[in-house]
């Protein structure tokens, strides 16, 4: 089956950098997360599907036709950017409603969507507030709210989770996933694997402008089974907190930090431990919880060496 | 167990250990502009009159009689100096519209304002940045011409009656810097976007003199030309160095009062923009 | 489902997506500070007739045609249109793109040559709507100092005027929008093109044919004493070849901006 979004050995260079490297890739409905650290090469890789950069090499096309230079695939694109850029001096639903008008609507059409479209992002309320002085929050929504307007086929979404507060995080998450159900394609890109968890368990990881991996979230899992998270817990009773998560079946490891006043615990399901940490917060005087290393990034120093081992 | 005191302690910071708080602001601030190829250029070309000049100068100490229609006298360097305007112009556009509306922009003036360092420390380091850019189009060449001058003519140049050469320079050079670099600053926090204050700026500059045009052409007074930032540098320079011109002649007294009022004005308009934050309504 | 089911429709048609384009830039241009600003500059001279008609002694005026005359040929035509149309048309993409507000309207299924041609419009619109009234209220300022006896043989003038003033809007802003689009810092060329490549419009023989403001100021009738050179070379060319050479600077401005504009990428700064 082909995929509505297929790159062909694609390349993007800016001047000199290279920020897309001989890319291939297939992606078909549902939803895929698009993964990797800053600068790896996301945002480019939506740009290019979104026909917003042309491919220096190789080729891009979305639904059957080139993604640039092709502005008829917007119909049935809708792209969500990860700048917090707008025309400061329109309403939320000036912003929605003009944007469904450049998508060709009729008034009482473009009047319809816009509603249930700013309905979707819960902004109807704020409609007619001028978006410079939204919240962060909202920002992303109207964002999101013009992105899915449309009723595109392909939804493109750069962070769009980044400055939501938990609730509207949730919702938005939500929503994704009814698209991906509905058989939409959307491809959503982010740094943070929890986030894409929430979503999807189809993920494609880029690093330094390159595919390192793509397939199934549990795959990533599996890594992360090898490499532990590592959490460091202080609390006023640090064994009370070891006892509590000793029973978890995830749990690697649990050690003793100098003076025995944090405990430092691994783990290969950080969601479970966590929440079994917060059980036992109150009564174990947790007072500061922190990571010491960067999960995402232990997987991909694991992946990039796994890489040069094979080579 | 120690028991810490919890009472109100006030904030005792030590002063700023630099005399010179504004310093930093103004160095990062030249740091950033001479970066830029293109402005690097324009500063080149801007000395291109200076070389016109010295030729000028050295044709006329070797053919004297040259001198009937090139001549050369203290009025070359009030010339040099008005002539240089148009380069203290492009300068000011390129190297000063961003100086303020690009902070804005990025919200890198929050980060400023909530070091130890006052609003005036602020204008006052982009101002420094703009005043030397500037000086190096007008004061550096018409102090280096001076040099040329006296070098190849002493008995001309190196004399007590033209003692006032250099004073005068320095101070048109500093006047022109410091109302030109006032003005482009008040512009620049007018706006967010470097390339509007620019065009802003120039328009300002461009519009006033404009203005000057068409009330001379109404009124047909000298007076007329004190609403043009140009004319009254014209006027101020004609003054300093003694020369006659058909246009610029507005009595200099008025056009220093008309300078300090546009300087009063660029500072109130600086005094009131420049805050670390903005009110969205 | 294959994602090739369905043939994807044609893009939006041209006069319609245009049409949206021009009603966004509309209300950005006119309800923005650079508008008023530009508001400042193309009106100021109503304010200075206006301070004219008050202060001065009428009866040892100059003519109010010839006072109306320096008003158009020497501010507008020259210096303010001039001015304003750098102001903006370079800024008719260069501001989506500095906004990254670019992208939304990249990504919709429009023409980049409706969303530059809606803008354009967008530009003329608020030009013509900032510069008309300032000129229409100068003629009627000026030229009727000493009374309104005669003024209506002035009115063909004010029109021809008018007509002028669009045709100068247009040849700008094609060129400053072919610059805006061409260069990453468009504000110092336009103002070298403007105070020095301009100034060549004073100097003999063919050398005002490469200027615009020659050829602007060939299509109107009045002619006020100008100041050094152009005192000296003052060149009027034919008027049928002046409409011809605005309409063409207008024409292919336009496509050379449209040219480089459907090519370009936009990086924008993160």
């Amino acid at each position: 089956m082909s995929g509505a979004i297929e790159f062909a050995r694609a390349s993007c260079w800016y001047g000199p950098v290279i920020a897309l490297n001989d890319v291939s890739a297939t992606i078909g409905p549902g939803v895929t997360g698009l993964l990797g650290p800053n600068g790896a090469g996301k945002s480019t890789f939506l740009k290019l599907a979104a026909g917003q950069l042309k491919p220096s090499q190789g080729e891009v096309t979305v639904l059957g036709a080139p993604a640039w230079g092709a502005p008829e695939v917007f119909h049935r694109v809708g792209l969500c950017p990860e700048p917090d850029a707008f025309w400061d001096g329109l309403s939320g639903w000036q912003f929605v409603t003009f944007l469904l008008r450049l998508s060709g609507f009729d008034d009482a059409e473009v009047k319809r969507r816009a509603e249930a479209a700013l309905a979707e992002v819960d902004l109807l309320a704020a409609k007619d507030r001028r978006i410079g002085g939204y919240s962060k929050g909202m920002r992303q929504r109207v964002k999101l709210a013009q992105a899915i307007a449309h009723d595109p086929q392909v939804l493109l979404l750069d962070e769009p989770l980044t400055g939501m507060d938990p609730v509207n995080r949730h919702r938005v998450v939500e929503l994704v996933k009814r698209l991906g159900r509905e058989g939409r394609t959307i491809v959503m890109s982010s740094h943070v694997l929890y986030e894409v968890e929430a979503m999807t368990r189809n993920v494609l990881l880029v690093h330094q402008g390159r595919i390192l991996a793509e397939g199934d979230v549990r795959e990533i899992r599996d890594l992360l089974d090898e490499h532990p998270h590592a959490a460091s817990v202080r609390a006023r009773d640090p064994r009370r907190v070891a006892r509590a998560v000793l029973d978890l079946p995830e749990v690697v490891s649990v050690e003793f930090g100098e003076g025995g006043e944090s405990v430092v615990v691994r783990t290969t399901r950080p969601d479970a431990f966590y929440t079994a940490l917060t059980e036992v917060a109150e009564e174990a005087g947790v007072h500061e919880v922190f990571s010491p290393d960067e999960d995402l990034e232990s997987v991909f120093k694991y992946l990039l060496a796994r890489r040069g081992g094979a080579r | 167990m120690p028991i810490y005191d919890q009472r109100y302690r006030r904030y005792e910071a030590r002063n700023p250990l630099r005399e010179l708080r504004f310093w930093p602001i103004t160095r990062e601030a030249l740091k950033l502009v001479i970066a830029r190829r293109a402005f690097l250029l324009l500063l080149l070309v801007a000395w291109v009159p200076f070389i016109a000049r010295t030729i000028q100068v050295y044709v006329v100490t070797r053919f004297p009689e040259a001198g009937r229609v090139l001549p050369v006298d203290g009025r070359l360097f009030g010339e040099f100096l008005s002539g240089q305007l148009g380069f203290a112009l492009l300068v000011s556009v390129f190297g000063g519209a961003g100086l303020i509306a690009n902070d804005l922009r990025t919200g890198a003036i929050l980060v400023y304002l909530s070091r130890p360092l006052t609003r005036a420390d602020y204008i006052l380091g982009k101002l420094s940045a703009l005043l030397s850019l500037n000086l190096f189009v007008t004061l550096a060449p018409a102090l280096m011409l001076w040099i040329v001058a006296v070098s190849l003519a002493p008995e001309q140049f190196a004399t007590l009656k033209l003692l006032w050469l250099p004073p005068a320079i320095v101070l048109h050079a500093l006047v022109i810097g410091l109302a030109m670099g006032l003005m482009a600053l008040a512009v620049s926090s007018l706006s967010k976007s470097a390339r509007v204050a620019g065009l802003a700026f120039a328009g300002l500059f461009i519009g006033l003199e404009i203005a000057r045009g068409v009330l001379r052409g109404m009124f047909r007074t000298p007076e007329t030309g004190l609403v043009s930032l140009q004319g009254n540098l014209h006027a101020l320079g004609n003054a300093l160095f003694g020369i006659q011109h058909r246009f610029f002649n507005q009595p200099w007294p008025l056009a220093a009062l008309a300078l300090l009022v546009m300087a009063a004005l660029s500072l109130w308009v600086l005094r009131a923009r420049v805050r670390a934050v903005e009110v969205v309504q | 489902m294959s994602a090739e089911a369905k043939p994807l429709p044609p893009p939006v048609p041209f006069l319609r997506a245009a049409k949206a384009v021009f009603d966004l830039s509309l209300e950005e241009m006119v309800w923005s500070r650079k508008s008023l600003v530009m508001a400042g500059l193309l009106l100021l001279p109503v304010g200075l007739a206006l301070l004219f008609r008050v202060v001065a002694n009428l009866k040892h005026a100059p003519a109010g045609i010839d006072l109306y005359g320096l008003v158009v040929a020497m501010y507008y035509l020259r210096n303010a249109l001039p001015l304003a149309s750098l102001f903006f048309a370079t800024a008719l993409i260069a501001d989506e793109v500095e906004g990254r507000t670019i992208t939304y309207l990249l990504s919709r299924p429009v023409s980049r040559a409706s969303i530059l041609c809606g803008k354009f419009a967008a530009y003329v619109v608020t030009g013509l709507t900032l510069t008309l009234p300032g000129i229409v209220a100068s003629f009627f300022l000026l030229v009727p100092i000493r009374g309104f006896a005669g003024l209506a043989a002035f009115v063909p003038d004010l029109l021809r005027d008018l007509g002028v003033a669009a045709l100068a809007l247009c040849a700008y802003g094609a060129l400053f929008a072919l610059l805006g689009v061409l260069l990453k810092r468009p504000t110092i060329p336009g103002l070298v093109f403007l105070i020095g490549w301009e100034s060549l419009a004073n100097l003999p023989g063919w050398l005002p044919r490469y200027t615009v403001t020659a050829w602007v100021r060939s299509l109107v009738r009045h002619r006020p004493v100008d100041e050094g050179l152009a005192e000296l070379f003052q060149t009027t060319l034919p008027t049928g070849e002046a409409i011809a050479v605005l309409v063409a600077i207008t024409i292919l401005g336009l496509a050379g901006a449209y040219g480089i504009f459907s090519r370009k990428q936009f990086v924008l700064d993160q």
